[in-house]
């Protein structure tokens, strides 16, 4: 890298370094794929001028000191007076960065800044203008005598249902200069193993869409499982298919016409599933049916071309595309050769010094803001089934929080300190640029494939969450401490489970996410009987459940080992503070709906006689039993064990159907419980066992997983538990 | 390069004798005891501003590093310092378990005023290479050169033919337009002992023990050397001797090495490292140019009595949880949620052993430090480590879980904090309470 050099004194030069038609766009395509040099682009841009490479001398001058103004010792140049215009008139407030270097200046009311150039910036020298209604475009002052002028244009804010979203590439996809992943090598590669990428075919999301179930793949199965086997249509094709339909399906639940699934090819309404989960769906924006979404917009979900179409963020609007994010897709004339549909390219992004205009990059500092992430993983619904109605007086508003994990965190000690991306999306140091610098020769690093950043500037693009158990995100969002203490002959435990980690609730999002407390009690290897204390509520999963008028030896379906858990209600709710309502005092501990209750023990199926059971033992006497079979405890990996009524304790946000049941929020009308655990709180739950020994260990361990027990059985989804802590003490 | 320029350089290079540049021009200045008793180190410190140190703008005694203070376990450190400079001051004995009072936090305490004098005393109880710096405006205090180092010596261990501090500091970490600079992202200009481009010259045959502290506010070392032999850590000698490829210290973190001098120079040089996760793009920068005066066969190892030892098996369950957040992109940092001094006190019963959860949830490294106690490493992110570990000091990189048990012997109110300044003072701390 070399100084500017400069051959006389500091005199501005009031001559415009001419910032011709660019012939950059050929550069890039040449420089990344060996490609033909095509023409150039109708507009913007500037001429890269090719540079000595070389290195700058060790020993200069302090990068952080702020010089004097004028020249270097040898003559190099290390201030630059800068001016901006928008649409040919000088603006003020334009953003001015020397690319690859950490300082920004704004331009005054004049067009003007004074930019002190950082010499240990790595790269050919280039000064860069952004501005918010403009692309980028960047100047190479190598001719200049300490002046430069940079011209932006206000681009087209009119989005274009014309334009073809962009096809992102894959890690062994990626050989055209058209797919994102040709440079953003790495990135593409976070992207593709993340569930953004599978948002939009993700068969659960169209098993719920549908009322479907994918696991069923044949009549056979459909049929065994409950299921009806009809002609619908595909997910991914939209073509005709024959599919299992069975439980409720958002396209029946908001379409009264249609009474019984399918309703694919009569639906109107599509329950804007897939203003989120498919955003690509090429044409207009909103209400699209998820089935629309084939190709591109089917294969890759959430992808480059859509987060990245996202010029502004307006929370008060509806989650998705058609409201809170705004997107602004190209709508200007420009050349097939930058790879934008023949539209000039239009790309938003953090970055301040992104001027290649392959990409037509605009900054907007929402990229680095939770708000992002908030057109999205923040929804609310009026009740969407026909007929259905909520409660007024638990719900004013006239709408349910489905997912609010925006508010948790805002809400929380982590906003606006850290948002999401911090955690979700971590630093990739030694990728140094979003385009891979790292894989391409320095003779591009620059206006052409962008400057060397500073270490943490460019994030991986994971989005790392429970699906990603390398991350471990969920061993890090909890803590359980036990405290036991033994007294004559009964040990008890009190067990606090804290929220250590997440700057949201935990569990959060989806609100069909569960985390689970089991707590047992050894002495030795020999288990010791629960006598009492907290039970895992009824969503901590159950084959089926009774009430006190239920006859407890008649069960139809049970096996023989299958267990029967009772506890007692012993009067009064849980004092627990949850999210948002349920945890800003506006509801008594009744309203926030989660009943004490004790376990009172459990006995084991030894026989069955038709739907009738006998026991082991005698079954307790209590208020609730619950069938359940399995493994009594939850373990890595295993399918989520059947834990309602064991000793331990569960948080979830608990939505309800019009019959009371745990339901997908497309047919819930309230929700009954939130006690899902806000960034830093806690909750303590009490055990009680019979011991033996002086110095029994109780063993808690608290897992996550991701469908309610009754819904993953009836779709035949795999749900294991994932473990988040174990404890023994 | 130009002959001219070549021949210039030469020039330069043949004034300065081997000696200008030798170990004892390399090595700090060594604190004098004033006490005449043997087990009684009393030394007087006095900081002041600079008249004329650029980069440094204080010192403790007109030096930097501060002067180097020598003396045995067991001995009776008493340090009186004088407060010359225009505002507060402390002295912080940065891995020693001292008592509270003595501490130099201004927590429950008050900092030794403008034109005051304050007397520290203790007793040392651990043998080690220790730190001591101020604990009031510690990223500019410490920033601004005050900082030396404490050398507690265990008669039972051999002595060297070189006993030498290697002081490291990262200057200018806090310059405008310099927060990035102040996370130690783009440190470039290191000095060891005051110097930059360091030079140490040994006699060929030579035994070392190079006792290195990392000063920095922010920045990282990632050192390398041909055959690196580690042998103590923040609180001594090490279970065995360690052989790694490369030395990691993050800023407050030490390392006693053994350099067996023989017949080659070598540098010691620190690889580009980054808070935001791992290695950065760049150059090797050489700290410390080693020169074999009189080559001569590489002596023997020296009989370290290193005390082996097996990690303490992890009891399965925590106490204590501390959760490191924040990012350098809103400088904001926090510990539980909490920033201090706005914290929740966690308490211990004096003579109780306590398990304690670090993790880090940020978008940068922290190294966690316990004043007045020290830890053993029982787990990293589920392993436990390949050895006994008693530290004071701890780097945890982004998304780790450590796991650490605390022998709460020493009564007090202790900070517990991040030691990358910027993050403490920015809020990265909270207490731990003793009693």
């Amino acid at each position: 890298m070399t100084n500017v050099a400069r051959t006389g004194p500091l005199v501005v030069d009031r001559r415009v370094t001419s910032l011709r038609t660019s012939l950059l766009g050929a550069l890039v395509l040449a420089s990344c794929s060996g490609d033909p040099i095509v023409p150039p682009p109708r507009d913007g841009g500037v001429v890269e001028t090719p540079r000595d490479g070389g290195t700058r001398d060790a020993g200069e001058e302090d990068a952080g000191t702020i010089r004097d103004a004028g020249l270097r010792d040898g003559g190099a140049l290390d201030e630059l007076v800068v001016l901006v215009t928008l649409d040919g008139a000088p603006i003020e407030g334009a953003t001015i960065k020397q690319g690859g270097a950490d300082r920004e200046w704004q331009t005054d009311a004049d067009g003007r800044a004074i930019v002190d150039l950082d010499e240990n910036a790595y790269g050919s020298l280039g000064i860069v203008a952004s501005h918010p209604d403009a692309r980028m475009r960047a100047a190479d002052p190598v001719e200049t005598t300490g002046f430069v002028q940079i011209d932006l244009e206000r681009f087209d804010r009119s989005d274009n249902e014309a334009y073809p979203y962009g096809d992102p590439g894959e890690p062994t996809r990626r050989d055209s200069t058209a797919q994102c992943a040709h440079c953003h090598t790495t990135i593409n590669e976070d992207w593709f193993a993340s569930p953004h990428r599978t948002a939009a075919k993700n068969g659960r999301v169209h098993d719920a869409y549908a009322g479907a179930a994918e696991a069923f793949d044949s009549e056979a199965s459909c049929l065994a499982n409950g299921g009806r086997w009809r002609e619908g249509l595909e997910p991914g094709t939209g073509q005709p298919a024959f599919r299992c339909y069975i439980g409720d399906g958002a396209l029946e639940a908001v379409n009264p016409s249609c009474t019984e699934a399918p309703c694919e090819q009569t639906a109107t309404n599509h329950a804007d599933c897939a203003d989120c989960h498919a955003p690509a769906i090429p044409g207009p924006l909103g209400g699209r049916d998820l089935l629309e979404a084939t190709d591109f917009a089917y294969e890759y979900g959430v992808s480059c071309d859509t987060c990245h179409r996202v010029e502004q963020v307006d929370l008060a609007q509806p989650a998705g595309v058609a409201g809170r994010l705004r997107f602004l897709r190209p709508s200007e004339e420009g050349s097939i050769a930058l790879g934008a549909g023949g539209f000039l390219p239009l790309t938003f992004g953090p970055s301040k010094d992104s001027p290649n205009p392959r990409m037509g990059g605009v900054p907007r500092e929402h990229f680095r803001e939770a708000t992002l992430c908030a057109g999205c993983h923040e929804h609310e619904t009026a009740p969407m089934r026909s007929g259905d109605t909520i409660d007024p007086a638990r719900w004013p508003s006239g709408a349910l929080p489905i997912q609010s994990t925006y508010s948790e965190w805002s809400d929380g000690p982590m906003s606006p300190s850290m948002p999401c991306q911090e955690c979700h999306m971590p630093p990739a140091a030694e990728r140094m640029n979003g385009a891979d610098l790292q894989n391409l020769s320095d003779a591009v690093i620059g206006i052409t494939g962008g400057w060397r950043r500073a270490p943490g500037e460019v994030r991986e693009h994971a989005w790392y969450g429970p699906r990603q158990p390398s991350s471990r995100m969920l061993e890090l969002a909890a803590a359980v401490f036990v405290a036991p203490r033994v007294n004559g002959g009964v040990l008890e435990a009190d067990v606090t489970v804290k929220n250590v980690g997440a700057g949201h609730a935990i569990p959060t999002g989806e609100p069909m996410r569960t985390i689970v407390l089991a707590v047992e009690a050894r002495c030795g290897d020999t288990p010791l009987p629960a006598i009492g204390g907290d039970a895992v509520p009824a969503f901590g999963g159950a084959l089926a459940t009774k009430d006190a008028s239920g006859d407890w030896f008649d069960w139809p379906g049970a096996q023989i080992g299958d267990v029967v858990r009772v506890v007692r209600r012993v009067g009064g709710f849980h004092d627990y503070e949850g999210p948002l309502s349920f945890g800003d005092g506006t509801r008594t501990p009744a309203q926030r709906g989660l009943p004490i209750e004790d376990v009172a023990g459990s006995a084991t199926i030894t026989a069955v006689s038709g739907t009738s059971v006998t026991f082991d033992r005698t079954l307790p006497s209590g208020d609730v039993a619950y069938l359940v079979r399995g493994a009594a405890v939850p373990v890595e990996g295993a399918p989520a064990a059947m834990l309602a009524g064991a000793p331990g304790f569960a948080f979830a946000r608990v939505l309800v159907d019009r019959d009371g049941r745990r339901s997908p929020h497309f047919v819930a009308v309230d929700v009954t419980s939130d006690n899902r655990l806000m960034p830093q709180a806690s909750f303590t739950t009490t055990h009680r066992f019979t011991t033996s020994c002086a110095d029994p260990v109780v063993h808690a361990r608290l897992a996550y997983r991701s469908y309610p027990h009754s819904l993953a059985r009836a779709r035949g989804w795999s749900n294991p538990d994932q473990m988040m802590v174990e404890v023994r003490r | 390069m130009k002959r001219s320029v070549l021949a210039m350089l030469l020039l330069l290079a043949a004034c300065k004798s081997p000696f200008e540049r030798s170990t004892a021009k390399l090595a700090p200045t060594e604190a004098t005891d004033l006490d005449p008793a043997a087990d009684v180190v009393r030394v007087a410190l006095s900081a002041a501003r600079l008249v004329d140190g650029a980069p440094y703008i204080y010192a403790y005694n007109g030096v930097n590093p501060g002067p180097t203070i020598r003396a045995n376990v067991g001995d009776t450190l008493i340090v009186e310092l004088t407060n010359d400079l225009d505002d507060p001051t402390t002295i912080h004995w940065h891995g020693v378990a001292v008592p509270f009072a003595m501490d130099g936090v201004t927590w429950m305490r008050d900092p030794v005023m403008p034109g005051e004098t304050f007397t520290y005393r203790f007793v040392l109880p651990v043998a080690g290479t220790f730190f001591y710096h101020p604990h009031f405006d510690t990223k500019s205090q410490v920033e601004g050169g005050l900082y030396g180092a404490l050398v507690v010596r265990d008669p039972a261990e051999p002595t060297p033919d070189v006993d030498i501090v290697l002081v490291v500091d990262a200057v200018d970490e806090l310059l405008a337009g310099g927060h990035a600079r102040g996370h130690g992202k783009r440190t470039t200009r290191w000095r060891v002992n005051g110097v930059e481009d360091a030079e140490l010259s040994v006699l060929g045959g030579s035994t070392v023990r190079a006792r290195i502290v990392n000063a920095s506010n922010a920045g990282f070392l990632a050192l390398r050397w041909p055959n690196i032999r580690h042998i103590a850590s923040d609180q001594g000698l090490l279970p065995a001797l360690e052989t790694p490829d490369r030395l990691l210290l993050g800023p407050g973190d030490r390392a006693d090495v053994e350099l067996l001098v023989g017949r080659d120079d070598f540098t010691i040089v620190t690889e580009p490292y980054s808070l935001n996760g791992g290695e950065k793009w760049g150059d090797a920068e050489p700290l410390v140019r080693v020169t074999v005066d009189t080559p001569a066969a590489a002596p023997a190892p020296l009989a370290w009595p290193f005390p082996g030892g097996v990690v303490t098996a992890n009891p399965g369950h925590v106490d204590i949880v501390y959760a490191f957040a924040g990012s350098d992109r809103t400088r904001q940092w926090m510990i539980n949620g909490e920033r201090f001094p706005n914290v929740t006190i966690e308490s211990i019963p004096l003579g109780e052993v306590a398990i304690v959860d670090v993790l880090n949830l940020s978008p940068t490294e922290h190294p966690f430090h316990i004043h007045g106690l020290r830890f053993e490493v029982l787990d990293v992110n589920g392993a436990a480590p390949a050895r006994r570990t008693i530290e004071d000091t701890i780097n945890l990189k982004i998304r780790d879980r450590v796991r650490l048990r605390v022998e709460a012997d020493n009564p007090g109110d202790w900070m517990t904090h991040c030691h990358i300044l910027p993050h403490a003072d920015d809020g990265m701390m909270t207490v731990l309470r003793v009693e």
